[in-house]
């Protein structure tokens, strides 16, 4: 299959596929949509692969659509402003619609000679969203079931729903392959509009607000991509990122720009208001936003100008700005309670190091990013997934009503924690990951290094705190209060979380090859190779990584632990309590007093040592600062 | 790596937790002696895990007993991490997936005790992890590699480019073998805190083998401690096992201190004194 | 003897509950286990946590509040495992023994092994009665001083 082919459609099949989600609202036909597109887009994405890159441009009709689109787009946008009246958002549409107008029309200049561009880093993205994307349109099928159920909505809005889902998609795909900074723009904000929608979902005054602050900060980065097209044409007379990046010297200040579009796409402080409130959204919104999709686009567009922004101070200024979102987010994490919440926080804070690592923008730190970004993107998806699961059986957000879990739902329990578990610990590749970040950090020169590498270290260490801890909350099991297993799940959950965890520990065992054949490839065009793989081994010159010593190491612990349990079984004792439980109830102990009360223990959030409030303040104003100084580095 | 070697670092690796045993009672005979009393036997520490294995089981939840073996065993990964002179960073990591084994299976047992016990546990973690991982980079910026292989192969002793690091450590072997005053998270024998802490809902077998799992960690972190001095493996010796006998007499001054203390003190001191020595060495033009 | 055996010889583990005794009694224990005395050379720890411990040494009588407690300490603690009545309150209810609240000595709550009568219990008894405790794990007939003398 050539790949001009691939590429519309993978383009152009989520269009054709959300049309028909839109318009017939049925609960089978949507299932046989979703899962055709399914599995059309996974093999055209593995295609893609087999074929390789592609320069073209397709026919002019399809500019005149985007045109078209795109200002229909931008007036929606007002129109959403307006009813909502936010002046930020009417503001920054006006901002955008207007300078675009005058360019499309008086200036002339969206015209490119090649659109379409597609090399190893866009099909190492058209896999992450294709594959992660379609395995939680999928688990959507069953999630948004249960949702209406419990909201006990009459009529069914899964229609509108999933259009927006599958969309998502099209735009994704689109933006990777988009050589034109006109077109990347146009799907930029096709991502912002489905953010929008996908948010404000269910309807609440809270959701709607939300995606309100969605859509403003998104419209940020449109600004930005517009003030970017006109600094390019007046440099270079063209809008194509191939010949901006052949002048980096005078696009610095464009440059600048999209990488604040970027910050504010991947929520990076301060843009972060906006990821955090996405959590009222159902939950495959967050998992395909959070993992797969929306936040990617960022990272993807801090990728693509990385080798144009070699040695800046404007690099210097991301990894500055990644580093603080890192370790500062790990921090507040420890004070939350609710789950989807430390998820949030979890990915920002994730970003935050792959944003710290283009920042350093090394061979080695670049390929530490695309991996993180890769394994992030499949663990993330799967945690989510599995806490939503969680959430619709509990009925509860909230981590410390998560007794009892591994009784009731063991399976999704299961998952979650090896979800988690391969965030931040061996031999997953998030783990790889990190390391090869602290290695990438430790050998850049000292004066940059080392800020970088405390906000690293300090960031770990939370990380680890708060991970532990919920892996904690998770694995609770209170006597006398088993929960029954409840654990029914329908086929869609069982077939995305199923299959995303075995791909998370496919591509964990076999990182070498992942990095081999898709992380390499993807940064070998502009950086040198620094990293090689002999086997299953990971090298990198300065130390290995020996993934099969380190699995199997892991399987006999857990073998042989499990084999040592069940041969000396033992009978259940009740917790120690100083002899004060009530004889026959594990439940309750009693007092001084006679009384009978109820066993309950709660979590540690350093309430008095990390005021959640003022660390956001902080937060809020470093982000700015940060903000402030990637535009002014280049004014400058 | 020859076959006599691989089987010297597998033996090695596997033998951690009886040198941890002897230590153990190194420990509590010297404890004994330092507060005019005679002391357990030597072996006293390995009577106490064959006593506790012939104890009849008795669990807390279906999981504990996994991960409690989870905890030994990959201490002994870790170990052999060592052994095999693989990635410092990696062994930490190993470290920390024991810890998490210990810390997961207190939590999951529903008792104020163990669960609060639990909950310390991490704040101890977080407290020496920074040190830690500050002391691997400072070893990678002074020797070009993160792995043990590394530290040989640069030829000088660290203690000498690194004395400040050592200080660090210092804290860091004081919490990660629970002694005062910063064993808040379960103190070790004869001490209680929180009854046992994060030990508290452990017995039997399950007691055995995160007592073992125990050893094993503090024998491999002797075996770090003493690539200090990588040259000469005796003084190394005599480095990590002088660093051991310092823990012992601060544990017998000091008094129980509040967490809020250790983290304060082993960041503001500890890792402070890590980047102090890096500043030195970078100054000097050393690195 | 097999090793586990000898073992449990040499490590005896020690949970320590005073059921309503005058405090008397449990400082003598505290005594015994001081440098003066020091009986954690015979490998006995002050353990705390019934769940690990081998021995339970019971000061005070039982009442009706504590008995529940007290049935409660010694279900959790596993086998093998021995009560040591120390103190005259202890063994038989002592002065308090017809008090309204006061069922008598620990035995009519718990199974005894080792009485060590005394008010308050000299250290040097405790150790004696730690040996008798130490025999009977052992298997080995008590030794009867007047027999022998």
């Amino acid at each position: 299959m050539n790949p001009e082919t691939l590429v519309a459609v993978n383009v152009g099949l989520p269009v054709v596929s959300a049309l028909a989600a839109l318009l017939l609202n049925d609960k089978r036909i949507r299932t046989a949509i979703v899962s055709l597109s399914a599995l059309v887009l996974i093999s055209s994405s593995v295609l893609l692969y087999q074929a390789g890159g592609i320069v073209f441009s397709p026919g002019h009709v399809y500019e005149q659509a985007v045109v078209v689109l795109d200002f229909t787009l931008l007036l929606y946008f007002l129109y959403a402003g307006a009813k909502a009246k936010s002046l930020p958002v009417i503001g920054l549409g006006l901002a955008q619609i207007i300078p675009a107008a005058y360019f499309e029309f008086v200036v002339k200049g969206t015209h490119v000679q090649n659109i379409i561009l597609v090399d190893n880093l866009s099909i190492l993205l058209t896999l992450i969203i294709n594959v992660v994307g379609s395995i939680v349109i999928i688990y959507a099928l069953s999630y948004m079931e249960e949702h209406e159920h419990h909201l006990k909505m009459k009529k069914s809005t899964q229609n509108k729903f999933f259009f927006f889902m599958i969309l998502l998609l099209a735009a994704m795909n689109g933006m990777v392959y988009s050589n034109s900074l006109y077109w990347l723009y146009f799907f930029w904000e096709v991502t912002t509009l489905c953010c929008y929608e996908l948010i404000r979902h269910d309807g609440t005054d809270e959701a709607k607000k939300n995606s309100v602050l969605a859509l403003w900060m998104g419209l940020v980065g449109g600004v930005g991509f517009v003030g970017a097209m006109f600094l390019g044409y007046n440099q270079v007379h063209s809008i194509a990122l191939t010949d901006l990046m052949a002048v980096p010297e005078a696009m610095g200040l464009a440059f600048a720009l999209m990488a604040l579009a970027a910050f504010t796409k991947a929520a990076q402080f301060p843009w972060q208001g906006w990821l955090l409130g996405a959590m009222v959204a159902p939950t495959p919104v967050s998992a395909l936003l959070h993992s797969s999709t929306m936040v990617n686009a960022g990272i993807y567009m801090l990728l693509r100008i990385a080798p144009a922004i070699q040695g800046t101070n404007l690099s210097y200024i991301i990894a500055l700005g990644g580093a603080l979102t890192f370790a500062m987010t790990a921090f507040l994490a420890i004070r939350q309670t609710v789950s989807k919440k430390i998820l949030a926080y979890s990915t920002i804070g994730n970003l935050g190091l792959i944003v710290l690592c283009i920042g350093i923008n090394t061979a080695l730190s670049n390929t530490a990013a695309v991996a993180l970004l890769t394994f992030h993107s499949v663990a993330k998806g799967l945690l989510f997934m599995s806490a939503g699961v969680v959430e619709n059986k509990i009925g509860s957000r909230n981590v410390e009503d998560w007794e009892g879990l591994m009784d009731m739902l063991p399976l999704t329990t299961t998952v979650l924690i090896a979800g988690m578990v391969s965030m931040f610990l061996p031999p997953f590749g998030m783990l790889l990951s990190k390391w090869v970040a602290v290695d990438a950090v430790a050998s850049s020169p000292l004066y940059i290094g080392l800020p970088l590498v405390l906000l690293v270290i300090l960031g770990s260490a939370a990380t680890t705190f708060y991970y532990a801890k919920w892996i904690g909350y998770m694995t609770v099991m209170p006597l006398g209060l088993e929960k029954k297993k409840d654990e029914e799940l329908e086929g869609p959950y069982k077939l995305s979380m199923i299959g995303l965890l075995a791909l998370n520990v496919v591509i964990s065992v076999g990182v070498a090859f992942v990095i081999n054949k898709l992380v390499i490839p993807a940064i070998s065009s502009a950086y040198p190779i620094v990293v090689s793989t002999t086997g299953l081994t990971v090298d990198l010159g300065f130390t290995s990584f020996p993934v099969l010593a380190l699995w199997g190491g892991i399987v006999a612990v857990f073998l042989i632990g499990s084999r040592l349990a069940g041969s000396k079984g033992g009978k259940v004792a009740a917790p120690y309590l100083g002899g004060s439980n009530v004889p026959g109830d594990y439940t309750k102990y009693r007092s001084t007093a006679g009384g009978e009360f109820d066993l309950s223990v709660s979590g540690i959030f350093l309430n008095a040592s990390l005021d959640e409030a003022s660390l956001e303040k902080i937060a809020l104003y470093i982000g700015v600062l940060i903000s402030v100084a990637l535009i002014l580095v280049e004014v400058i | 790596m020859n076959p006599v070697s691989t089987l010297i670092a597998v033996t090695l690796a596997l033998v951690t937790p009886i040198i941890g045993g002897l230590l153990a009672g190194v420990d509590r005979k010297l404890t004994a002696r330092m507060q005019e009393r005679m002391g357990p036997p030597l072996v006293q520490p390995f009577y106490d895990v064959l006593k506790l294995w012939g104890k009849e089981p008795m669990i807390a939840n279906r999981m504990q007993p996994v991960l409690a073996f989870g905890y030994l065993g990959f201490a002994l990964v870790a170990a052999g991490l060592v052994t095999f002179q693989q990635d410092l960073l990696l062994i930490l990591f190993v470290m920390g997936m024991a810890d998490l084994c210990l810390t997961t299976a207190a939590v999951s047992v529903k008792s104020p005790y163990s669960y609060l016990g639990g909950r310390r546990e991490f704040l101890a973690m977080l407290s020496y992890e920074p040190v830690i991982l500050m002391v691997d980079i400072a070893i990678f910026l002074v020797t070009g590699s993160f792995t043990v292989a590394g530290i040989y192969a640069y030829g000088k002793p660290l203690a000498m480019v690194l004395p400040l690091a050592l200080i660090a450590l210092q804290f860091v072997l004081v919490i990660e073998m629970k002694k005062s005053p910063y064993d808040i998270s379960g103190s070790s024998h004869a001490h209680q805190e929180l009854v046992r802490g994060v030990f508290t809902e452990f017995s039997g077998y399950t007691m055995a083998l995160v007592e073992l799992g125990h050893w094993a960690k503090m024998a491999t972190t002797l075996m770090i401690f003493s690539l200090f001095w990588a040259p000469n493996p005796v003084i190394g010796a005599a480095i990590s096992l002088g660093m051991f006998f310092i823990t012992l007499v601060v544990d017998n001054i000091y008094p129980r201190l509040t967490w809020q203390n250790m983290l304060k003190t082993t960041w503001s001191v500890g890792f402070v004194l890590v980047l102090i020595n890096v500043a030195a060495l970078v100054l000097g033009g050393i690195i | 003897m097999s090793l586990i055996q000898k073992a449990r010889l040499k490590s005896l583990w020690v949970m320590h509950y005073d059921c309503g005794s005058c405090n008397g009694c449990d400082i003598e224990i505290l005594a015994a286990l001081t440098p003066k005395f020091d009986v954690e050379r015979f490998g006995i720890v002050n353990i705390g946590d019934p769940k690990q411990a081998d021995v339970l040494l019971v000061t005070g009588p039982a009442n009706h509040r504590n008995k529940e407690v007290l049935t409660n300490l010694f279900d959790q603690m596993p086998a093998p495992k021995l009560v040591m009545a120390i103190g005259t309150c202890a063994c038989s209810g002592g002065i308090f023994h017809n008090c309204a609240n006061v069922l008598g000595g620990i035995d009519k709550v718990i199974p005894v092994d080792v009485y060590i009568p005394g008010c308050a219990v000299r250290p040097e008894a405790i150790i004696d009665g730690v040996v008798l405790a130490l025999n009977k794990l052992a298997g080995v007939a008590p030794v009867d001083d007047e027999e022998e003398a």
